[in-house]
């Protein structure tokens, strides 16, 4: 008995001081994602996030991968076909290498940044398609913020923040690179609410997302996510409004959960 | 009057099938409903004024071909994902790339336990 006890107090601090209490490799979450027309809903696509664990001789690192995918009815009209990826730390979520090669309707494109946090650089490789065939890359070496991340990291470093010690209107903002700018996007904490998902009726942290000095997303506070007000913070249900309309994206599972 | 009514009627129908055969086939019951008010409108004037119905039917035989597409599709067709295999292949791929980038990269500075 003592044992357990000197072991479990050995683990203990590396507990405290783990931040990511939320998701672990081998959690799968799948989504729907709708577009809203006219105030009908129709589901274009489904997007699958998966945790999983990679190992290189030196570390064990976290790959987070999200992919989209349209469903049968839209692949000929509109093929989307989307690999995200991020190589993180499982404890700090700090991202090592991005990857996104996306096709979206016959357009290709490869994006990877390959961070180095000492330097505080980011190497990046945009590779697109020539229009006579062929590819053609175009390296650039950025400079970074030590807490600058991707698109894929951003969405699960949301997850392991402490949003129970939040007052509502709080807001932070977080710095994320995509397409070689580093973009400010400001969250703010709305509050708590209950809504029924296909995971059954969760309560929920509300949050507002805005990027400062664009104008892609639309309207204030239209933009939102919600994550399960437990401990694996799942995003179950995204409203998002751009200026060609809006959407939703609801969760259809969630396998594989850290608690 | 009436041959407005037909007019839209007719536009509306057409309409109403060519998205009920779309993938957007949620879509077709707002000009299906459109057309069918219009075709009704035709209708009664028509009737009133005891003139030909045929367009008037055209208009309700094409909204009834586009709702019931649109309804069959709406209770029948699952979504589904379709071939995936060339995405499996890729995200593999990527994964194997991936870990020989990772072991150039320098991950002196990784916060693990």
């Amino acid at each position: 008995m003592l044992k357990y006890v000197f072991i479990l107090s050995l683990m203990l601090p590396s507990w405290a001081f783990s931040q990511n209490s939320a998701f672990k490799a081998g959690e799968k979450l799948s989504f729907t994602a709708s577009y809203n027309m006219s105030g009908v809903l129709t589901e274009l696509a489904q997007v699958n996030m998966e945790a999983s664990e990679v190992k290189t001789s030196k570390a064990t690192l976290l790959r987070l991968k999200c992919t989209a995918t349209t469903y049968s009815k839209w692949d000929s009209f509109f093929k989307i076909r989307d690999l995200y990826e991020s190589y993180v730390s499982p404890t700090s979520v700090k991202p090592y290498l991005y990857k996104r090669d996306i096709y979206e309707g016959g357009y290709t494109k490869f994006v990877q940044y390959k961070y180095s946090h000492s330097k505080g650089t980011v190497e990046s490789l945009i590779r697109k398609k020539k229009k006579g065939g062929g590819t053609y890359d175009q390296n650039k070496t950025l400079n970074i913020s030590s807490s600058t991340k991707d698109i894929v990291s951003t969405i699960y470093y949301l997850r392991t923040l402490n949003l129970s010690s939040y007052a509502p209107g709080k807001n932070m903002s977080l710095t994320v690179l995509f397409d070689n700018k580093p973009t400010e996007i400001v969250i703010s904490y709305l509050g708590k609410e209950t809504i029924n998902t296909n995971i059954g009726s969760k309560t929920c942290y509300k949050l507002a997302i805005s990027i400062k000095n664009s104008n892609v997303l639309k309207g204030t506070n239209d933009n939102l996510l919600w994550l399960t007000a437990d401990e694996n913070k799942i995003p179950v249900f995204a409203k998002f409004k751009v200026a060609v309309g809006n959407g939703e994206l609801k969760i259809k599972s969630a396998t594989g959960l850290k608690n | 009057m009436r041959k407005l009514f037909i007019i839209l009627g007719i536009i509306a129908s057409v309409l109403a099938l060519v998205l009920a055969v779309l993938p957007l086939s949620n879509l077709a019951y707002f000009p299906a409903i459109a057309a069918l008010l219009f075709g009704l409108m035709a209708f009664y004037i028509s009737n009133k004024n005891s003139q030909s119905v045929k367009t008037v039917q055209l208009v309700f035989l094409l909204t009834i071909i586009a709702l019931s597409i649109s309804i069959y599709k709406s209770i029948f067709q699952t979504v589904e994902v379709g071939n995936t295999e060339e995405l499996q292949v890729r995200e593999q791929q990527s994964e194997e790339e991936a870990i020989e980038e990772l072991e150039d990269l320098d991950l002196e500075d990784l916060d693990l336990e």
